[in-house]
């Protein structure tokens, strides 16, 4: 379970989270949507430990996110937004270097976990290949498995199907909907709408830093009275396209 | 941390083949070039040392080490001093570009873990040298010695000296932090104290000199001694001492001193203390903040921006070709917006001078009289340096930008032209800075005062254009992922291997042979024929010696272009 108290984030003057409270429980999938610098990234970030929250907390799992930060890191898994991985190092050495850091016994057992999640995310055969050669996609599928290879718990990820091809983005579905199964905790951010309102049991709409609707999807179209889609939900809560700019810009063509 | 750091390793020395399709492979020669020619060095200082001490006997040479323990404590404490000096931005250069870590950071590790490991990288990087260079020297001098236990003064210098780079590294690296800390938030503040601080440097490095100028004449060397007596360097109580009585007076039969084994002991365990303090300071600056830029965001429901109408004047007053000019803004934006790498770059040219013009200073008393050359030789250093900096190192980390410049199918010649150019003011700035200097000490460099900065701007030219040229042939344009290589970073540089002393050894030549010609033909000509004619003809020299660096900038920055213009995607994406 993940449970955001009041987390709170300050850049300077600039607020990026403001006093955010969520829960995402035990075999749930959240789904964490905003327009960009909304503060999903940030918000995750300080989940992980990586940045401090100016005020507030959140705990994992029961651990304490600003007391107990590296129990709560060996339960969770995270794949980011922009992957920045070792680039020296091959998708198969960087799995094991993974694996060795959360202390997996080493052996047949692991390789051949690893050598699974490589192949059903169509990665075996780039495995002996350094990093630096990855496509964008691929980096993600590797950053993937490097997330999954220990078993968590929790798993962030932050945009995790973009650039994904569409057979990987499948596989990816069907591995989150078994570990959620499985009783995971899962929380994900996408701009792909469509994605969230398929696989997420709750949503959480973040805009500028602040929880602007929260619930299922049956919820949210009650908050949005009467929107049916969830695209249609976020654009009436976050503001939609300016359509007499768009027709401005396009020489006063009518949308 | 064992894991961390044998992949760290395994990345930066990479030996083993990989088996992938897509990865470029390397020859074995090639991916043991650098483990060869570490041996080959080894061997030959072994077999160099192995011949000479014959010749003068082991017991010669015993005796000059005891006598000189303390010169040897001198030369330990200057490694302490020059790994200190090159890792003053290493910590805050790591945590602000921890970005680029975050799969370590998500990791079940402190972040005190993560920083000690960089920390403990950057030591190794740092130490190689020294070992690389000082044991084969133990080795040689062991195998000569007569001493029953001189084969173990390899391990003790290795131990010691490994504790005297991490007291500078981690001294170095907290010293940033600190500054970092005490600016932090405060951007323009910042960036004003990065200047102040590099403006200091340099006038502390002009004082030095002004200093041996006025002093009384003694012997250089034992100048530099004395200073180095009187700085605590030479001390009984500092780090290097017992580097040098402990390996040096086991590899001769001395029996280890206890006091002196005791302050060996202390300085490690000082030296672990300060690693970790250092990696517990990054922990906090990283976690904190700290070293966020202060720069205001606002909602654009908040706040109606309006922009002014861009044209920007990077250098006032001047006006260039839009490709120039737009080159120009965006080097000195960047490099000004990073407080740290601005005082990389200008700090950067005093290590040049202090450790280049030195040893010519060093060759004692009758070089007194030439004090003003050696100042005058000091404007080298920061002209080619700025030169590289700006163009060669910035050519590197435009990085994966390369493609917007690729597809916007610019003329390159021109964009590189623009970041030799954005180099020229702070030439002029410190070049005129020293001929201030001049004015007061070399009267008889003052007929040629005013050519000096225009004779630095000529340098600078064709130093940016050549380092740009050399970055073009081997720069690492991903530089800015690694975190020993990127932009800020002291410890390596982005250009590789042999393209690196390509951009640095020419400029030099040119530019020393260019400013002396000018001076010295304009000293002999005055004595022969009168100082209207030798002014006349110093100027020519300069005029001459414009013509072939701007020569050179042209064909350099051409050739740079065309290089840049044809890189493939796959070098830097």
């Amino acid at each position: 379970m993940i449970e955001s108290l009041g987390l709170t984030k300050m850049f300077s003057e600039f607020t990026a989270v403001k006093d955010l409270s969520f829960k995402v429980a035990t075999g749930e999938i959240y789904g964490l949507l905003g327009p960009n610098g909304s503060g999903k990234s940030t918000t995750m970030r300080m989940l992980l430990g990586i940045l401090k929250p100016t005020e507030g907390t959140a705990r994992v799992l029961g651990h304490d996110i600003k007391t107990d930060i590296v129990a709560a890191k060996r339960v969770m898994g995270y794949v980011p937004e922009e992957p920045i991985l070792p680039e020296r190092l091959t998708g198969w050495e960087y799995v094991n270097y993974v694996s060795d850091v959360w202390r997996m016994p080493r052996g047949p057992e692991r390789e051949e976990e690893i050598e699974e999640l490589l192949t059903l995310l169509d990665i075996r055969d780039a495995s002996d290949d350094l990093i630096e050669t990855y496509s964008k996609g691929m980096s993600r599928k590797i950053s993937l498995v490097a997330a999954l290879i220990h078993g968590p718990k929790v798993l962030i990820l932050d945009e995790v199907q973009a650039g994904i091809d569409p057979r990987g983005a499948a596989t990816i579905k069907e591995i989150l909907n078994g570990l959620r199964k499985k009783g995971a905790t899962i929380l994900m951010s996408t701009h792909v709408l469509e994605i969230a309102e398929q696989m997420c049991d709750r949503i959480g709409i973040i805009n500028e830093g602040t929880m602007i609707a929260e619930g299922t999807m049956k919820e949210l179209r009650l908050q949005a009275k009467g929107q049916s889609s969830l695209e249609e939900i976020f654009l009436s809560l976050t503001g939609g396209p300016d359509m007499q700019k768009i027709a401005e810009f396009l020489g006063g063509v009518p949308s | 941390m064992i894991v961390l750091l044998r992949q760290d390793l395994n990345q930066l020395f990479r030996i083993r083949r990989t088996g992938g399709k897509r990865t470029e492979q390397e020859s074995t020669f090639k991916r043991l070039r650098p483990l060869l020619f570490a041996v080959i060095i080894g061997v030959v200082i072994i077999w160099a040392i192995l011949t000479v001490v014959p010749l003068f006997g082991w017991s010669r040479i015993a005796l000059i080490l005891l006598d000189n323990l303390d010169i040897g404590a001198t030369l330990f404490n200057f490694i302490l001093i020059i790994s200190l000096l090159g890792s003053i931005m290493v910590s805050a250069t790591t945590v602000g570009n921890s970005q680029r870590m975050e799969y370590l950071l998500t990791m079940p590790l402190t972040m005190r873990t993560v920083f000690l490991e960089k920390t403990i990288v950057v030591i190794l990087n740092n130490a190689v040298l020294f070992l690389g260079i000082g044991i084969p020297v133990f080795i040689g001098l062991s195998i000569a010695s007569y001493a029953p236990l001189a084969g173990f003064s390899v391990l003790i210098f290795s131990v010691l000296i490994l504790s005297l780079v991490t007291i500078g590294v981690s001294f170095g690296g907290l010293l940033g932090l600190f500054f970092s800390r005490l600016l932090a938030g405060r951007r323009t503040l910042k960036q004003v104290g990065w200047f102040l601080g590099s403006s200091l440097a340099i006038i502390a490095t002009a004082v030095y000199y002004y200093t041996f100028y006025t002093s009384d004449g003694a012997g250089v060397f034992e100048w530099v001694f004395e200073l180095a007596r009187s700085f605590g360097l030479s001390s009984r109580f500092s780090p290097g001492y017992p580097v040098s009585t402990l390996s040096l007076g086991i590899l001769i039969g001395v029996s280890p001193n206890p006091v002196d084994a005791l302050v060996g002991l202390f300085f490690i365990a000082f030296g672990l203390l300060l690693a970790y303090v250092n990696s517990y300071v990054s922990e906090l600056a990283h976690y904190s903040g700290w070293l966020a830029s202060g720069s205001k965001r606002t909602s654009a429901k908040d706040v109606r921006k309006t922009h002014t109408s861009w044209n920007p004047q990077p250098i006032p007053g001047m006006k260039f070709d839009q490709t120039v000019s737009v080159s120009i803004w965006y080097n000195i934006s960047t490099i000004r917006r990073e407080g740290r790498v601005l005082a990389q770059y200008l700090m950067g040219p005093i290590r040049f001078v202090i450790f280049l013009v030195l040893p010519f200073v060093a060759v004692g008393e009758y070089a007194m009289g030439l004090t003003p050359y050696f100042i005058l030789a000091a404007v080298v250093p920061f002209a080619v340096s700025y030169g590289v900096y700006f163009a060669g190192y910035e050519t590197v980390y435009e990085g994966r930008n390369l493609m917007t410049l690729q597809l916007a199918a610019t003329n390159m010649a021109d964009y590189v032209k623009g970041k030799v150019i954005s180099a020229i003011p702070f030439v002029l700035i410190t070049s005129i800075a020293i001929s201030i200097l001049l004015f007061f000490v070399g009267p008889v460099i003052l007929p040629y005062l005013l050519g000096v900065p225009i004779a630095c701007v000529f340098i600078c030219l064709a130093a940016g254009a050549i380092a740009a040229n050399a970055a073009a042939i081997g720069g690492d344009f991903r530089a800015e992922r690694s975190v020993l290589r990127q932009r800020g970073a002291a410890v390596q540089m982005p250009i590789r291997g042999w393209s690196m002393l390509r951009a640095q050894l020419v400029p030099y030549v040119v530019g020393y042979v260019g400013i002396y010609s000018m001076v010295g033909v304009g000293i002999l000509v005055t004595t022969l024929y009168g100082a209207a004619i030798g002014l006349v003809a110093a100027y020519a020299i300069l005029g001459l010696f414009g013509l072939v660096c701007y020569s050179l900038y042209n064909h350099y920055s051409h050739s740079a272009g065309i290089k840049l213009a044809q890189i493939e995607a796959s070098k830097y994406l």
